[in-house]
């Protein structure tokens, strides 16, 4: 059934919106609609963590519970989903939610401006698992700036919750929320205000419909980047096609030769899935943005985007991944480095969007990649290096290497790759191959890095990478 | 009977913490509007240095839902919000001086369509060339002021004499505040062409005072509220600029404005932290102990002078750091750029001139090849002699030594040292590096008069309490800390003392909350209020039930101790309302002691200094630069703190705030002026990861603040910043190990992963 209306759960009813705004963020909504102001706008980019929600979801019929920045997400995106806000936490009896309490009692506030956000983020992580270490705690906070504690006592009042049982009024009142949550979860959406479009098909076939009917649409995936046209360039974006409800491209294909993910996989699913096939991948993908990005973002919107520095590309060409592109008629298969075709600039036709991603397995390579950046989580790459090597008999069969950040698009370092293949694996030979990082790439200065500490660090990762596989140990400092 | 205990040195939870988590707390932009609230937006400057020729704005009135443009022309009074001196227009006439500068506002009627009509404008700019840098306006003498020379003894002879001599320069970076509730205001028109101002601001006495100027009218026609503010760090001591473009569109359209800059238009638009360039040369003894010292110390102040001369003048005060200096010149230039006014941010100065002398003696230790550590002490102030400052102000709290020593032991800072030596042999791509670095702060405002502060209490029938001060709660709990001295002044619980907004009608003519003093001050201003009132009741008890006891009567536990009587405290405030007795009181609260001749630079400008140190480990990756803060222990002097859960939350945060100013956080502005740094995803503060793996935090327990400061505390605003001190030298001194410490490594700050690894290749080219 295709319907004008979003229909979401906040507060254990049903709320219906007719034809909203379909430029209207999440944030704009809770705070000048719903006149709930607890939720913060700190940046408007999804960089800061203020305008934290939380989205309770049906996934195989359990409830899973995905913060987001409400600040970048369009309000149709609530379609089918719970809402929750920082207020919906205390009890009916106003008492404070076991995560408030900690927050309070550890002195997690100073000027309290971020903590909505952070309750928030941490309430996703109470609710989606059972023990709370180090390391999940600071994924899941990774994405929030506080400018005033120094995170420390939210550290504490987050690991102190280890010893708390979670029967909050959301476990209380599950069986309804999943009730009401199947009610509403059926309809397509087709949204017309004024002179704005947005349309959310479930089906691949009616996608392809719509997309016949309005060429002349954005595709919307976790919409992170797509936003910020209207949230920091004050534009409008007058027709949307989201992707997020089709049900076909929520898939992911396992073999013993490859894995594929369609375009509806967020990157959060995906990091969880690739872990187990290339650490560095998943590492990698654990500094992308934030928790709050990565629970909407995807593979293909990454590649979609086709930005220069976006983190999955490099990886993804050095792994040799292929797309699928489905064009107006047929599913187009093409190499991954083949895509890329100047600033922004892809080989997707009108019309067109990327389907999946297919990602070989070898688990005879070796492969390695590195972030660097000025902050370690949540930043963008100064350079971003891949590098993927067959070694047989102490002879390199093929190497596959790719940079980010270091040219207009991300690239394979060709010269790097044609002196390393069918040589001796050896110091000399890299050392020799680092010299011609300079014919694959001219990078820029920017606010970020210089050309030559660019270029500098694109050499040390080649002779990083060499001394990480001759000395079969990683060379990290923050691993 | 059960006598309570002191309120003071508990760690009572933040008064908002409850609102904070719930989502309850009121900040400016949540204030619930009037329907007929209009929404302001701000259009400016593409341009940093250029004369206007024509600002084009018919396609912002026609923009959908303009109802009002204001430009210059529309303001009836004084067209700047400069604190100190001119040189801020609220909107420029003929000519624009950094990229950002307002030029005109409009009123619509949603924030979305405000914002939307501002870029419609079309400005016809004659280029002019742009100084930017530091270097730029040195060359160009483009100085706001005459250059400053303080000088103390003969260090020109000194020098020149000593054994060993060094020179050599130094620069620390600007910094963005970062506050994350950005600058905000809500101007509602009363009758009599009065304005009630709610502003996110650090001083609403002089948003008060700014906004009459500018309206041409009295300060007594406009109020301004503070309830709260989400962080400030000095961000939002002086930026009126809001405030008072708010205020001109109401007065303009009538109707009450809200106007809140997004976070692009608030890092471009408003000032940051001044970047510091010093050129040295010392001479000092075998020991490294500092014989004489020269300095050329220059700021980048941007396009006006706002609190530079403050904030120069703090560094100037604070060269020294823990050190004595018997022989120095320092040779101060403000340089005037084309760039945003640079402006207050916690340390104001301070900071900027204790790296430089920081920096000054790592250098003395590596070209000695000792200990840093021992190089420190060696140049410390001394207890009974070499206890002069520079500025002629005797020393006479300093516990440096003493904590230095604790610090060392506890952190097991020797042992360390040596094993990171060997760490060091071992490896080549991971290198680690270890410091400790001492902090000396002197506490209050520099311009004398600022040292003042007033408050209000009132004491209603019922018992209970209002409180009211000049401070700003801008998340250091300056309100909680204050509340916990009223209630045990009246020996009532905690909960009594009900907390309300700063408010320039209740309580007038108040400082900044700066200057780490918010709560020194207003704490005893405040507690003079609680014993005026104390003493009407004292009195009428006396009088009323005859007793002729001397000794001071005790407020305890809801119960008035006097003589050999006891009174329930509500019992006795009902009786003495109805025997007219007065239960409210102003109060006020001026620094004892203080004097500063500016023009001498000599005298005491501080009432007290705070110390503290820091150890921090750091790894360095050889092939990118990249750091890793792995331990950072700190030991922290807080005097007798009245909640000291509250200070560590200060110590923790202002170290974090100061790493990254030293570490990752870098303001960029290209050639022609325009800055490249203005949001999250291009300006980047610590985030979670980034604080130390291992994060040891200790109050200085002997600490006790031998000046008659409100429970002896010490503040702790300002002065844990600059123990991040220790995180930069750490980078240094891994760094130094990549020549195998033989060498003086050159890095300035921030030590971004580019800046470290640049300074391990130039080391290597160092013969």
């Amino acid at each position: 059934m295709v319907s004008n209306t979003i229909q979401f759960i906040y507060n254990n009813q049903i709320c219906s919106i007719e034809n909203p705004d379909p430029n209207k963020t999440v944030l704009d909504y809770v705070r000048n609609d719903l006149k709930k102001n607890g939720t913060k706008e700190g940046c408007a980019e999804g960089g800061c963590g203020a305008c934290t929600v939380v989205l309770g979801e049906l996934k195989n019929s359990k409830l899973v519970y995905k913060s987001i920045n409400s600040c970048i997400s369009f309000l149709p995106s609530v379609n089918g989903k719970h809402l929750i806000l920082v207020e919906d936490l205390m009890s009916k009896k106003n008492e404070l939610h076991p995560i408030q309490e900690a927050m309070v009692k550890f002195h997690g506030s100073q000027c309290g401006f971020c903590t909505p956000g952070f309750i928030m983020s941490l309430f996703a992580m109470y609710k989606n698992f059972k023990k709370f270490d180090d390391e999940i705690i600071e994924e899941t906070l990774s994405g929030n700036l506080c400018r005033c504690t120094g995170y420390r006592p939210i550290i504490d009042a987050a690991k102190s919750l280890n010893k708390k049982k979670d029967n909050d009024h959301f476990k209380k009142d599950q069986t309804k929320i999943i009730n009401l949550l199947k009610k509403i979860n059926n309809n397509e959406v087709e949204i017309f205000h004024k002179n704005k479009k947005y349309f959310s098909p479930k089906s691949l076939n009616n996608l392809k419909k719509i997309i016949k009917k309005n060429p002349h649409s954005y595709f919307l995936s976790g919409g992170t980047d797509l936003s910020l046209g209207v949230t920091k360039l004050r534009g409008e974006i007058k027709s949307i096609i989201s992707l997020n409800s089709v049900k076909e491209l929520k898939f992911v294909k396992k073999n013993k030769n490859y894995i594929e993910v369609g375009a509806g996989v967020s990157l959060y699913d995906f990091q969880n899935i690739i872990k187990s096939y290339y650490l560095d991948f998943y590492n990698i993908l654990k500094r992308y943005g934030s928790v709050q990005i990565r629970n909407v973002g995807t593979v293909s919107g990454n590649i979609a985007t086709a930005s220069p520095i976006g983190d999955t590309l490099p990886l993804l060409l050095s792994l040799d991944a292929v797309i699928k592109i489905q064009t107006k008629n047929t599913l187009k298969i093409i190499p991954l480095d083949q895509f890329f075709i100047s600033y922004r600039k892809t080989k997707l036709k009108k019309g067109d969007f990327v389907y999946s991603v297919k990602i070989p397995i070898n688990k005879k390579n070796f492969f390695k990649a590195y972030k660097i950046s000025k902050r370690f989580d949540d930043d963008i790459s100064t350079v971003c290096a891949s590098f993927n090597l067959l070694i047989k008999n102490n002879k390199i069969v093929k190497a596959k290497i790719a940079y980010g950040g270091m040219s207009e698009i991300p690239k394979r370092a060709t010269s790097i790759e044609k002196i390393l293949d069918n040589s001796i694996f050896s110091k000399e030979l890299f050392l020799k191959a680092q010299n011609l990082i300079k014919d694959d790439f001219s990078p820029i200065d920017d606010m970020r890095a210089s050309k030559n500490y660019r270029i500098e660090i694109a050499k040390n990762l080649l002779m990083k990478f060499f001394y990480e596989i001759s000395k079969k140990k990683n060379i990290r400092i923050n691993q | 009977m059960k006598i309570s205990d002191s309120l003071f040195n508990k760690s009572i939870v933040h008064d908002s913490g409850a609102k904070h988590v719930s989502g309850l707390a009121k900040y400016t932009d949540d204030i619930s509007e009037p329907l007929n609230t209009l929404y302001g937006a701000i259009g400016w400057s593409k341009k940093a240095h250029a004369k206007l020729k024509k600002i084009d704005l018919k396609d912002v009135k026609k923009s959908e839902g303009v109802l009002s443009v204001i430009t210059y022309l529309d303001i009836p009074g004084r067209n700047d919000v400069g604190p100190v001196f001119d040189g801020d227009p609220i909107f420029p006439k003929d000519k624009v001086e950094y990229y950002g500068q307002p030029l005109f506002a409009v009123a619509a009627t949603s924030m979305e369509l405000a914002r939307k009509a501002v870029l419609k404008a079309k400005v016809v700019y004659q280029d002019l060339k742009p100084i930017v840098t530091i270097d730029e306006a040195l060359k160009k003498n483009s100085l706001l002021f005459k250059p400053r020379i303080i000088k103390k003894g003969n260090p020109n002879q000194k020098i020149k004499k000593s054994k060993n001599k060094i020179k050599g320069n130094f620069t620390t970076g600007s910094q963005e505040h970062f506050y994350l509730e950005g600058q905000v205001a809500f101007v509602i028109p009363k009758e009599d062409e009065n304005y009630t101002v709610y502003s996110s601001t650090q001083h609403p006495s002089e948003t008060q005072q700014i906004i009459a100027k500018m309206l041409n009218q009295k300060s007594n026609s406009i109020d301004v509220l503070v309830r709260r503010i989400g962080g400030g760090f000095g961000g939002k001591e002086t930026n009126f600029m809001t405030s008072a473009i708010c205020a001109l569109l109401s007065h303009k359209t009538k109707k009450p404005i809200k106007l809140r800059l997004d976070r692009d238009d608030d890092i471009i638009i408003t000032g940051k932290r001044h970047d510091f360039y010093s050129d040295y040369e010392v001479g000092f003894d075998d020991d490294g102990r500092i014989d004489g010292l020269k300095l050329k110390l220059a700021s980048r102040c941007g396009m006006s002078p706002d609190l530079s001369l403050a904030i120069n003048e703090r560094a100037l005060l604070h060269i020294d750091n823990a050190y004595y200096l018997s022989d120095v010149e320092i040779k101060n230039y403000l340089c005037k750029t084309n760039t945003v006014s640079s402006t207050a941010f916690r340390g104001f100065g301070g900071n900027q001139g204790m790296m430089a002398i920081e920096n000054i003696i790592d250098n003395i230790s590596r070209y000695l090849k000792k200990d840093p550590s021992k190089i420190r002490e060696r140049n410390f102030y001394g207890r009974k002699n070499r206890n002069i400052t520079h500025y002629g102000m005797k020393i006479n709290d300093n516990v440096i030594n003493e904590i230095f020593e604790d610090l060392k032991t506890k952190s097991n800072y020797k042992k360390r040292y040596s094993e990171i030596k060997k760490f060091n042999q071992k490896n080549k791509f991971k290198k680690k590096g270890i410091s400790i670095t001492p902090v000396k702060f002197g506490i209050s405002f520099t311009t004398i008069h600022l040292n003042q502060a007033g408050a209000l209490v009132h004491v209603y029938t019922d018992g209970s309490i209002h409180m009211n001060h000049g401070g700003i709660e801008m998340g250091q709990g300056t309100h909680t800390k204050i509340a916990q001295l009223v209630a045990n002044s009246f020996g009532l619980p905690y909960e009594k003392v009900q907390i309300s907004s700063t408010n320039t009608s209740k309580v007038p003519n108040t400082s900044a909350s700066a200057a780490s003093s918010t709560t020194d001050l207003n704490g005893a201003a405040t507690l003079n209020a609680v014993s005026k009132i104390k003493l009407n009741i004292n009195n009428f008890i006396k009088k009323k039930y005859k007793i002729f006891s001397k000794t001071e009567p005790i407020y305890k536990d809801g119960n008035i101790y006097i003589g050999n009587r006891i009174f329930n405290f509500e019992q006795i405030i009902k009786e003495a309302y109805l025997n007219r007795i007065s239960l409210s009181s102003s109060g006020f609260y001026s620094t004892p002691k203080i004097n500063f001749n500016k023009k001498i630079f000599k005298g005491r400008p501080f009432y007290y200094f705070c110390y503290g140190a820091a150890v921090s480990e750091v790894t360095i990756d050889t092939f990118t630069g990249e750091s890793v803060l792995d331990r950072v222990d700190i030991l922290h002097d807080v005097g007798n703190a009245i909640n000291p859960a509250l200070e560590r939350g200060q110590i923790e945060g202002g170290f974090v705030q100061g790493q990254g100013w030293l570490t990752m956080e870098e303001v960029v502005w290209d050639k022609l002026g325009k800055i490249k740094t203005f949001s999250p995803s291009t300006y980047k503060i610590p985030a979670i990861n980034d604080i130390p793996k291992k994060f040891n935090v200790e109050i200085f327990k002997k600490g006790l603040n031998v000046e008659k400061v409100v429970n002896k505390a010490k503040t702790t605003g300002e002065p844990p910043l600059m123990l991040a001190m220790s995180v930069f030298f750490a980078i240094k001194d891994a760094i130094a190990s990549t020549a195998n410490y033989k060498k003086v490594p050159v890095i300035n700050a921030p030590a971004t992963p580019e800046k470290i690894l640049l300074s391990i290749k130039k080391l290597k080219n160092i013969v």
